[in-house]
């Protein structure tokens, strides 16, 4: 049996991950104690993971150092990685939303827009007929409109609390967001079996 | 953006030291004999050719073209692939001489990068092309023959996966409304995005039976040992999709009799971003490299750009990814230099003869000019000294 090598984004995604391969059947070490290891070994299963930022975690299956990965829709979507898509894991739901200060219409000559995923957000305001200018940050979004640097963000929402706690509306919602079993190209061939197993294990547990 | 620096090159160009460039070297050299014992005959072709012509037949996408202009305001582009030019060639006038034609490649192509690294944008690419046969024959050589090519190279862990691109969308077809619903199921399946493939299905209104049909076809579908698993799936009612089921059981049949049941799987998802593949097409992966090291296939449909109606296949392999899957082979070949100084160098250049008439390889170098010997001299597996009051010694 070859090794196999699982990118995951640190924190609570691999936590609800491990627990779902753990209830497919995977025997992986029960004590995964709070430690700033970056490599984590299941040598029963000859399973190896690797702990990434989740916005990297495509990087490192499509270039093949990991063989499959754990990556959320927005990432996936951000990014347009050559990956596979093998399964929606139905974990950390959330979705991708526009939203803005309440009754608020867009500057007609320059809107502006406040986002961590600037393909997804040119690519829906196209998609509307839109142009608009998009403005790269790196997190806290909601500050964009609240000091008058953007008209929307586009942002992740998961419960609406930061929004409504800043006094931020939401205006359209754009996509719906799950963690996906990602695999390199390269894996998915020579290492099909054990991935295909392993789909297959984690469909029938989810269901 | 920060200025440019003397030592920085532009996205995605890398050099080739001498260590890599001696490998690069030697894949050429063993993909030349390799090749031409086959019947190949190599082919150059110019690096700018028209975006008109070879640009906008070719299927990679416009903005990783490297355009320029030229002297008449006609837009030029940088090869994106070998296999276009070579159409383009064949189609206005070696296929007039010889058909069906074997022509095989060395070359390097441009790709631009659009902002990270990691990839290279001008890369080596060695294939052939097989134009004017329409035979399941014609394919089941190409699949063999990157097989045979892989083996040759020292690759023993592999994997060749076959689809058929009309295959696949005449059972789409067969499953869902319209065009338009094949369409897209089609680019989930190019993004290999089977989330998407199966959600989208679920949207299209299809009865229960039909969606767990579909949805149970593409899971089979994308891993096959046997093409004949699929003779369920198989409409016989439908004379064309009759013939290419046949067409890709002949091929397995002939790669089966070659020995290459073991290293072949069949997935009808397989679709390239090269559109202009119409049948069969396939892909090689090794185990060292995390992208395909070769991909090919039947691209009757991009001849038909060239106003011509013969078919042709083929396939090419990148050169810089077989570079990451082969094992170097660490033979440091012996190398001598000869030191000499001014009064030596007459004496110098006879040994030198001397030697490199032996096979050996010989470096000439005046001592003064070396700043630091001991590092130099590193270098070489011999070294030798021509100077005053020192006879030659070794």
């Amino acid at each position: 049996m070859s090794e196999l090598t699982i990118a995951m984004p640190k924190g609570r995604i691999f936590e609800e991950a491990y627990v779902l391969l753990q209830k497919a059947g995977f025997q992986l070490p029960e004590d995964l104690e709070e430690s700033r290891k970056l490599i984590v070994e299941a040598p029963n299963e000859k399973i190896r993971f690797i702990l990434a930022k989740p916005m990297d975690v495509p990087v490192y299956v499509e270039h093949g150092v990991a063989d499959i990965g754990i990556a959320g829709k927005d990432v996936l979507l951000e990014q347009k990685r050559s990956v596979h898509e093998l399964l929606d894991l139905r974990i950390s739901q959330c979705y991708i939303a526009t939203a803005g200060l309440p009754n608020t219409v867009m500057n007609d000559i320059a809107p502006r827009v406040a986002t961590k995923y600037p393909e997804i957000a040119s690519g829906f305001y196209k998609e509307k007929g839109e142009q608009v200018e998009i403005i790269g940050l790196n997190g806290s979004i909601e500050l964009a409109p609240m000091i008058g640097l953007a008209d929307r963000i586009v942002d992740i929402v998961s419960t609406g609390r930061t929004l409504r706690e800043n006094g931020l509306v939401e205006y359209e919602r754009i996509v719906d967001v799950t963690s996906r079993l990602i695999a390199n190209p390269v894996s998915y061939r020579l290492k099909s079996e054990r991935i295909r197993d392993m789909v297959k294990r984690l469909k029938e547990s989810m269901d | 953006m920060t200025p440019i620096r003397k030592f920085e090159k532009p996205l995605g160009m890398r050099d080739s030291f001498p260590l890599i460039n001696e490998k690069k070297e030697q894949i050429r050299d063993i993909g030349r004999q390799f090749f031409q014992l086959r019947g190949f005959d190599f082919i150059k072709t110019p690096t700018v050719e028209y975006y008109e012509t070879v640009g906008k037949a070719s299927a990679i996408t416009d903005s990783a073209l490297f355009k320029l202009v030229d002297r008449q305001g006609e837009t030029l582009v940088l090869r994106p692939d070998m296999t276009t030019p070579i159409v383009r060639v064949a189609t206005s006038k070696l296929m007039k001489e010889k058909i069906p034609l074997r022509l095989a490649y060395f070359a390097n192509v441009f790709r631009a990068q659009e902002s990270e690294g990691g990839r290279p944008a001008e890369f080596e690419q060695m294939g052939v092309e097989l134009i004017g046969d329409e035979s399941v024959y014609a394919d089941a050589e190409m699949i063999i023959t990157s097989s045979d090519f892989v083996q040759e190279l020292g690759i023993d862990v592999y994997r060749i996966t076959v689809g058929h691109a009309g295959l696949m969308q005449s059972i789409l077809a067969k499953y869902t409304n319209s065009e338009e619903q094949v369409k897209k199921l089609q680019k989930f399946l190019l993004n290999k995005n089977m989330v998407g493939f199966e959600d989208t299905v679920r949207t299209y209104g299809l009865s229960s039976e039909i969606e767990k049909n579909l949805i149970e076809f593409i899971d089979k579908a994308s891993n096959l040992q046997m093409i004949q698993e699929l003779s369920p799936f198989i409409d016989e009612s439908d004379q064309r999709q009759v013939d290419m089921f046949t067409y890709l059981s002949d091929l397995s049949r002939l790669l089966g009799s070659a020995g290459l049941t073991s290293k072949v799987t069949y997935d009808l998802t397989l679709t390239s971003e090269m559109n202009y593949y119409t049948g069969m097409l396939f892909e090689v992966f090794a185990s060292g490299s995390g992208f395909a090291i070769g991909n090919g296939g039947r691209y009757d449909g991009l001849l038909q750009e060239f106003n011509s109606d013969v078919g042709a296949t083929g396939f090419g392999m990148r050169v810089d990814r077989l570079l990451e899957v082969i094992t170097p082979k660490t033979i440091k070949a012996s190398h001598t230099v000869i030191f000499f100084d001014d009064t030596n160098y007459l004496k110098a250049i006879k040994e030198s003869e001397i030697l490199r008439a032996k096979g050996i390889r010989t470096t000439l170098q005046y001592i003064n000019s070396v700043r630091d010997q001991q590092a130099f001299q590193g270098n070489f597996t011999e070294v030798a000294w021509l100077k005053e009051g020192k006879g030659i010694d070794e």
